[in-house]
Order: structure tokens, then C-alpha cells, then sequence
């Protein structure tokens, strides 16, 4: 086995480089951070500024999205369900309880998640006993059976939907309050994620998304623990749910329950990276902004539909597996081939060790 | 000594085919098992039964006195039963180390579980040992992706002794992986066992088997034939019948006895390789010929400088022990891999580099070994695929009725689902199926695997009629016996090479079939290769 141990030069030539990149990879966070709580000091444009809202709420749809369906390669079409839900858990609330507009409704975002939270149970018992495909199919099938309740059931105000109160906030200033309320859930959705993505928890994910079955056969409860990741991945949306149709002020039932949700969440995940932690927020940054702007500038609801067309034949083509691991994947090779180059040369007058499995 | 799995009276069926009948299984504290029988006896099957992969109706399984019948997979592994799988199976996308760290146990609440780290320290530590232990510590921080083969096999083994399990189902570890490897693999099980661990082993390769086990435990059909040390194994003549496959009536078998009396003591004629033929067909043209052929797949060569004829009009029989790439031989025929090195030639043409479409419309069929027919389309339509590529209407319509009167059962049954169908009637159909394109050549792969005697008697009168109708066939077979008595020639293959060509009837009785099915290769006719 010495054979083994001598090789791991670069292994043991990690821990000398973390710290670097440990403090760099705080830097760049800082900065992020920096630009994200400064911006709408900055930029005070309120056009502007509502895009950077919308931008911020499909950041943190698509990255709990990707909590569930990037980390166990489940591929859930149905999650406008919790962002239906908490947005008319919010409304309701507010109508029935009769909360004023403002911090009060905002609050009520905290319910919004919560209910969306209890509404994964049920949703993630009957769709989780399916895998692949077929998952698919019966996600889209719940969400159009929710919006169909929507359309129907009284307390939801049928087809003309329910108004929000109004908040108290100056016209020049109203967009501050929702951005930074957004940021703060985009933060903690990112922390969760995080904490998810290093944990045990997330690791027997990600053995899920690769080998359900042999998973199961290494004693990983894989039932419960998609059942788990299934409703942590839902109450974000819930959250950002409840605060996004606050902001617009109304919600009514196409609107709630949009298809149209789900296929811009998955395909910002997609765009920046399934199963990595920045891609979908970049993904949803992106697309996002891009779509609001298109929209404002051309006042037309498909322009954006025919960029988002492009820009994802694009990266199928390009980048297959998305932006962030195929951009990390070349940077690898690059530095791999430059180890490998001198590693050879340093290996040439040594001998390889004889250890079975090297040979093969 | 106290039994630490007990296997008792299961059976488990596949649609018509059974892969296990009133299977019984012995596994002592301590020891090291090794579970051996020739292909479809029902090993994998078993151990998916044990762990849980695959539920019984019946029959009882048995874990250190708990009873663990259809438990679910991750409760037999917690309980300490960990399994590695044939065609070995990781997360690809996770470091080698984030592989070990799957399968660590903790006892912790749900949402601990979601809070803590993957590894703790001391988790990290032992992982690292047990990489350490097989051998890849260096490649802890690689994706599970970039392994070699017998890497995969070495992490495979490893992971699963992260949660100390008692026992150790090993499928198949030394197969496909170089000899230096097979030593080292063979070094890490005696070390685990010397350390406490039961194991119970599949493994093709005889060799490692014999060397390896303190008992070993025969299947045959789908259940126990013979338990015993390799040496009562080895010597019983029940388990080469197994291999070899049971003559199906007793006077040939009586027949073939007195032969072998009679050639006792006299050297049996068996040609080495490349030189002619005393087959009564040997002078026959040749249809298919194959010169210095080599293939694999991924590194090394699994079939290496074959050369074979086929002679047109006959029945010629491959056999040799498992792996030794018989089926490979006949993807390399088919197109469906590429040859390395050589030439084959099929009617005067060179075929080799075609493409498999291209092969298939020169006339040469195959019938890939179980399971090739479409379950859920009907029987008629499972056969009116295998005229996919002819487009005249009328003589589609003229082969289907031919082929009708031949297997009535794709009449009579052209409704059904084939899926519904037994195993020989799917065979059957299979038949009917490759006979729509009317090919010189058929190959069938393995045509008996899984069928009860009277079935495979059926299936090979079937060949036989084929054959009689004019068509030219190479056949891959297990059950040796009963292919070769079939076949005008008869062509045993061994770890890729060549081994012995000669009449169907020389080549089942040269003394050393026996030594090649159960360990040791043949030596002195492997000289003239």
C-alpha cells in the first residue's frame, strides 16, 4: 500500500492551498452580498428595482426547487403548487383576518410557507410512490388538480381571485421593503441549501439521485428522505410565494397556479447547473431579469418565451449539464492536464508502485 | 457452528421462466462460501431474494434466527448483510470518499440527520482506512466516474464495510478483472475473513473459487444441488453433469459411458486448431470464417486472435465455461461490436466492419441469449418485427405463413401478450421471429438457458429442424453436452482463445472438458494455439 501513499501529493497539497481559497471565496461572497444590499439603494429606478424583485423570488424558487429536485434527480413539474398555495394562504389570511398592508401581510408570508409546508405532505406521499417519468406526469397532474380547486372551491374568490390590502409604502420607496424581505428568504433558502448540500442528509440524496436501489441496499431510507427534501424544498416557495402576489396585489387562479412556473424554475436550474448550489441562482438571475426586461421593453408577454427557447437550445448544445459544472469541469481539465503534464515529469524516473487496482 | 443465513425451500419465477425452485442454502458463522453453477442456475437471483431486492411467494429466509423474508433492502443491510452486485454499481457522480460515506449507520433523529455533516472525523478516518485497506486511498477525492473497473470493484467492496457488516454477499468479484487484481481481491476477503466476516461468493472463475472457499454450494436449476469442500465438489460427478448439462434420456447416456470405457487408455482425437478437419462436414465450403479475430469491450481483449470456420449446411456448437466470451464471439459476428484486429468473412465477403443492419441483410441472424422478445407486444406482432426490414408485403405474408405452420403456437396464440408466454414457448417465438428474414446463418445464443429438460429437448428438436430445413447454425451453449451431441462440430472456447475444434462428439469426450469447466485450463491441447 505505500505505493498508494506516496502519490497522494496532491491530496495532501489541498490543505496548503484551503485556507487561499477559503478567504477568496469569502471575498467574492462579500462582494456579492455588498452588490445585492446595495442596489436598490443605488438604483432607485422602481422599474428597475421590481426586476431585481422578480429576479430575487425565482432565485429563491429555483434554488428550493433544486434542494428536492437537483440534489435527488427527481424531477418535480409541479412546485407553482406551493407558490399557489402560499400566495393564497397569505390572501386569505389577510381578507379573513382583516391585516393591514405592509410588514403585518409580510408576517403572514411566515403562514404562507408554513401551509405550503403541510401541503407537501399529502402531495409528496402520493407522487414520491412514483419514480422518473412517471413522477413527472403525476406532478403536473396534482398541480392542474390544485388549480382547478383554485378556479372552484369558495374561499379562494373563484375566477376574479382576492385583492390584497395595500401597503402603506411611498410610491418612490415601494419596491425597497419587498426586495430586501426577499433577500433575506433568498439568504436563508441559500443557507439551507448549503447546509443540505454538506450534510449526511444531502449526501444520501445525491447517492439517490445516482443509484436509488443500491442506496436503499446500503440502509439509506430513501422514502422518508425524499418525503423530507420534498417539503424542505417547498416552503420557500410558499414564502416567496405569499410576498410575490403581495407585491402584485392580487392573486387570482391562472395566476397562481401557472404552469409556466415550474418550466422557468426547472430551466433555470438547468441553465445554471442541477444539483449545485450557485447554478440555479445564477440561472434564475439571468432568465429572470432577461424575461422583465423583455417584457417592460417589447410590452409583450412571448418575446421572452422565444429567448428563453434559444438560450436553452444553446446550452443543451454547449453545455449539456449546465453553466456552473460545465464551466467548473473545464477549468479541471485545464488544471488537471497542467498537473498531469508535471507529474509526469516528475514520475519518470520513478517507478509506479504495484498496486492492484492502478494496474487495471 | 451456527448458521448465519439459512435459505429455506424458495422459489421465484419469471413469468414462464423459473429461476428458483425449493432453493435451500446454508451459510455457517465464519466461513467462506462459495456459490457456483452454470449460467441462469439462479445465484444472482438468490442473493437478490436474501437481500431483498426481489420478493418471494415462497419459501423463508433466515438472518442469524430473524426471520428476513421480503424485508426490505435497507433493513437486511442495517441488519448486517451488506452485497456487492455483478455489474458493479456506484454513485458515479460522488467522490470515492462520499461513496464510503453512504452507507455509514447512524442512529439520529430526521433532523439531525439533515444538520450534521456528511462524515464526522472519525467517520472520515475510518473511511479512509478502508480505502486504505483495498487499496485506492489516492483516489479518495476523484469522482467515482474517472475509476478503472477493478477500482469500482475494490470501492464497491469497500463502502459496504463502512457499516461493519456481518456477512458479505460477494456477485461475482473477480469477473472481468485482470489476474494481478484477482490476487489482491482474493487477499482482501481472506484478511476480512481472517477479521471475523462470513462471506458467501459467486464467481465464475474456478480457479479463485476453489482457492478461495472453505465450502462450496453447487446450484443447478434453481436449486441446491451439492454442498461440500472444493475437493468433493470437484470430484463429484453430479456437478459436472450440471455444467456440462444432464443428457436428457438414459440410453444415450448409457450409450456415451460404454464409449467412454471403449476410448479409455487410446488418446482421443481431438484436432488442435488450424488443422483439418475429420468431421464428416469438413470438407464441406465454409460459410463463415474468422481469422485472428480479437474484441472487447472498454481495456483488454475478451476474445484474442479467434479463428474459426463455420461450414455451411451444419450445426456448429461453442461452448467453454462462462466468460470465456462466447457471447461476445457472436456480438463480434453480428456487428454489434467491432472487431480489434481480423477478419471475418461470411460467404466469400468480408463482413467485418460492416454495420449490424448491413450484417443482418447479408443473411446472418441472431438470437440473443433470454428475454429478446417485446413482453408487451402480441405474439404476432413480436414476430412480424423480425420482417422489419423487408418491405415486400406479399412475401412477408408468404414467410409468415410458413413460419406459422412451422410453430403453431404463433397462430394459435398471436393474440397474447408475449410476455405471458413460458420461457420455451417464448423461445419458440424467437424462432419464429428470426426465421421471418429467411437468414443463411442463425446464431443463437445460449437457446436452452433456463428451461427445464423436456423444454430444452423441445427447443433443441427445433434447432435441429431449422438445421435439416437448410439452415446454417452456430450455437452458444452451456449445457455442452446436449449442444455438442447436437452439433457436426463442436469448437470449445477458453478465456478468449481457442482451445479445441474437432467433431461435436470428440470434443465432448477429450478427457480435459471436465478440468476446463471446473478449474485449471486445458494444457496439453492448448499447445497449438
Amino acid at each position: 500500500m505505500t505505493g498508494a501513499v506516496t502519490q497522494t501529493g496532491d491530496v495532501a497539497g489541498a490543505p496548503a492551498a484551503a485556507p487561499r481559497k477559503r478567504a477568496l471565496t469569502l471575498g467574492v461572497m462579500l462582494i456579492i452580498a455588498a452588490v445585492f444590499i446595495a442596489f436598490p439603494v443605488v438604483v432607485t429606478d422602481p422599474a428597475t428595482t421590481s426586476i431585481a424583485f422578480f429576479a430575487l423570488v425565482f432565485m429563491v424558487a429555483a434554488s428550493a426547487w433544486n434542494i428536492f429536485s437537483g440534489y435527488s434527480g427527481y424531477l418535480a413539474l409541479g412546485h407553482a403548487v406551493f407558490f399557489g398555495t402560499g400566495g393564497y394562504a397569505v390572501a386569505v389570511a389577510a381578507r379573513d383576518w382583516h391585516v393591514a398592508g405592509g410588514w403585518p401581510v409580510f408576517a403572514l408570508c411566515l403562514f404562507g410557507g408554513l401551509v405550503a409546508g403541510l401541503v407537501a405532505i399529502p402531495v409528496g406521499l402520493v407522487a414520491l410512490r412514483t419514480r422518473r417519468h412517471t413522477f413527472v406526469v403525476v406532478t403536473i397532474a396534482i398541480f392542474f388538480i390544485f388549480q382547478l380547486a383554485a378556479y372552484n372551491l369558495g374561499f379562494t374568490g373563484g375566477t376574479s381571485g382576492i385583492l390584497l390590502p395595500l401597503p402603506p409604502f411611498s410610491a418612490a420607496n415601494f419596491n425597497q421593503p419587498f426586495y430586501y424581505v426577499a433577500l433575506v428568504i433568498l439568504v436563508l433558502t441559500v443557507l439551507v441549501s448549503w447546509l443540505i448540500r454538506r450534510s449526511r442528509f444531502g449526501l444520501q440524496l445525491l447517492a439517490i439521485r445516482d443509484d436509488e436501489d443500491r442506496a436503499l441496499g446500503l440502509g439509506v431510507k430513501t422514502r422518508r428522505l425524499k418525503l423530507t427534501a420534498f417539503v424542505i424544498s417547498a416552503i420557500p416557495v410558499g414564502l416567496v410565494g405569499g410576498l410575490y402576489f403581495d407585491f402584485v396585489g392580487q392573486i387570482y387562479p391562472q395566476f397562481a397556479f401557472d404552469p409556466l412556473f415550474d418550466l422557468s424554475i426547472a430551466l433555470m436550474a438547468f441553465l445554471g447547473g442541477l444539483g449545485t448550489i450557485v447554478g440555479p441562482l445564477l440561472g434564475a438571475l439571468v432568465l429572470e431579469s432577461l424575461q422583465q426586461y423583455l417584457t417592460q421593453t417589447f410590452s409583450s408577454d412571448a418575446t421572452y418565451l422565444i429567448a428563453y427557447g434559444v438560450l436553452f437550445l444553446a446550452v443543451i448544445l454547449v453545455l449539456p449539464r449546465g453553466v456552473v459544472p460545465g464551466v467548473t469541469e473545464w477549468l479541471e481539465r485545464r488544471r488537471a492536464k497542467a498537473a498531469l503534464s508535471a507529474a509526469h515529469e516528475r514520475d519518470a524516473a520513478v517507478p509506479t508502485g504495484g498496486v492492484a487496482g492502478a494496474a487495471q | 457452528m451456527s448458521n448465519l443465513i439459512e435459505v429455506k425451500g424458495v422459489s421465484k419465477a419469471y413469468g414462464g421462466v423459473k429461476a428458483l425452485s425449493l432453493c435451500d442454502l446454508e451459510v455457517h458463522e465464519g466461513e467462506i462460501n462459495g456459490l457456483i453453477g452454470p449460467n441462469g442456475s439462479g445465484k444472482t437471483t438468490l442473493f437478490n431474494v436474501v437481500t431483498g431486492y426481489e420478493r418471494i411467494q415462497q419459501g423463508e429466509v433466515h438472518f442469524n434466527g430473524t426471520e428476513i423474508t421480503n424485508a426490505p433492502p435497507d433493513r437486511v443491510f442495517r441488519l448486517g448483510i451488506g452485497r456487492t452486485f455483478q455489474l458493479t454499481r456506484l454513485f458515479t457522480r460522488l467522490t470515492v470518499l462520499e461513496n464510503m460515506l453512504v452507507a455509514t449507520q447512524r442512529d439520529e433523529g430526521w433532523l439531525r440527520g439533515v444538520m450534521r455533516l456528511a462524515g464526522s472525523a472519525g467517520e472520515r478516518r475510518r473511511a479512509m482506512e478502508l480505502l486504505d485497506f483495498v487499496g485506492i486511498t489516492r483516489l479518495a477525492h476523484e469522482p467515482a466516474a474517472n475509476l478503472s473497473y477493478g477500482q469500482r470493484k475494490l470501492l464497491e467492496l469497500a463502502s459496504l464495510l463502512v457499516a461493519d457488516p456481518a456477512i458479505l454477499l460477494l456477485d461475482e468479484p473477480a469477473g472481468g478483472v485482470n489476474p494481478t487484481l484477482i490476487t489482491h481481491l482474493a487477499d482482501r476477503i481472506k484478511d476480512l475473513n481472517r477479521s471475523g466476516k462470513t462471506i458467501l461468493v459467486v464467481e465464475h472463475n474456478m480457479e479463485f473459487v476453489m482457492n478461495l472457499c472453505s465450502r462450496i454450494t453447487v446450484l443447478s436449476q434453481g436449486s441446491a444441488l451439492v454442498s461440500g469442500t472444493p475437493d468433493e465438489v470437484r470430484t463429484n460427478p453430479a456437478v459436472l453433469d450440471a455444467y456440462l448439462g444432464g443428457e436428457d434420456d438414459e440410453s444415450t447416456q448409457l450409450e456415451l459411458a460404454q464409449e467412454a470405457t471403449h476410448h479409455d487408455g487410446t488418446r482421443v482425437s481431438v484436432s488442435p486448431v488450424r488443422t483439418p478437419e475429420r468431421s464428416k462436414l469438413g470438407d464441406s465450403p465454409t460459410l463463415l470464417s474468422l481469422r485472428g479475430v480479437s474484441a472487447g469491450y472498454g481495456g483488454g481483449d475478451i476474445i484474442k486472435q479467434v479463428s474459426l470456420d463455420v461450414p455451411r449446411g451444419g450445426i456448429t456448437c461453442v461452448v467453454g465455461p462462462n466468460g470465456a466470451g462466447k457471447s461476445t464471439l457472436m456480438a463480434t459476428i453480428s456487428g454489434l461490436l467491432r472487431p480489434r484486429q481480423g477478419e471475418i468473412r461470411f460467404n466469400g465477403e468480408v463482413v467485418s466492419g460492416l454495420t449490424p443492419k448491413q450484417i443482418l441483410a447479408r443473411g446472418i441472424a441472431q438470437i440473443p441469449q433470454a428475454h429478446s422478445l417485446f413482453p408487451d407486444m402480441t405474439v404476432h406482432e413480436n414476430v412480424e418485427m423480425g420482417a422489419f426490414t423487408v418491405s415486400e408485403k406479399a412475401l412477408v405474408r408468404q414467410r409468415m405463413q410458413t413460419v406459422q405452420e412451422l410453430y403453431p403456437i404463433v397462430r394459435d396464440r398471436a393474440d397474447e401478450k408475449a410476455g405471458s408466454l413460458s420461457g420455451g414457448q417464448q423461445r419458440l417465438v424467437e424462432f419464429a421471429r428470426c426465421l421471418m428474414l429467411d437468414p443463411e446463418l442463425i446464431m443463437l445464443d445460449e437457446p436452452s438457458m433456463g428451461l427445464d429438460p423436456q423444454t430444452r429437448k423441445m427447443v433443441f428438436g427445433m434447432v435441429e429442424q431449422m438445421n435439416q430445413q437448410g439452415k446454417t447454425i452456430l450455437l452458444v451453449e452451456q449445457n455442452a453436452r446436449a449442444g455438442l451431441k447436437l452439433s457436426s462440430r463442436g469448437v470449445v472456447l477458453e478465456n478468449g482463445i481457442v482451445r479445441l475444434t474437432g467433431s461435436g462428439r470428440d470434443v465432448l469426450e477429450h478427457p480435459e472438458i471436465g478440468a476446463l469447466y471446473l478449474g485449471g485450463a486445458v494444457t496439453s491441447a492448448a499447445d497449438g494455439t
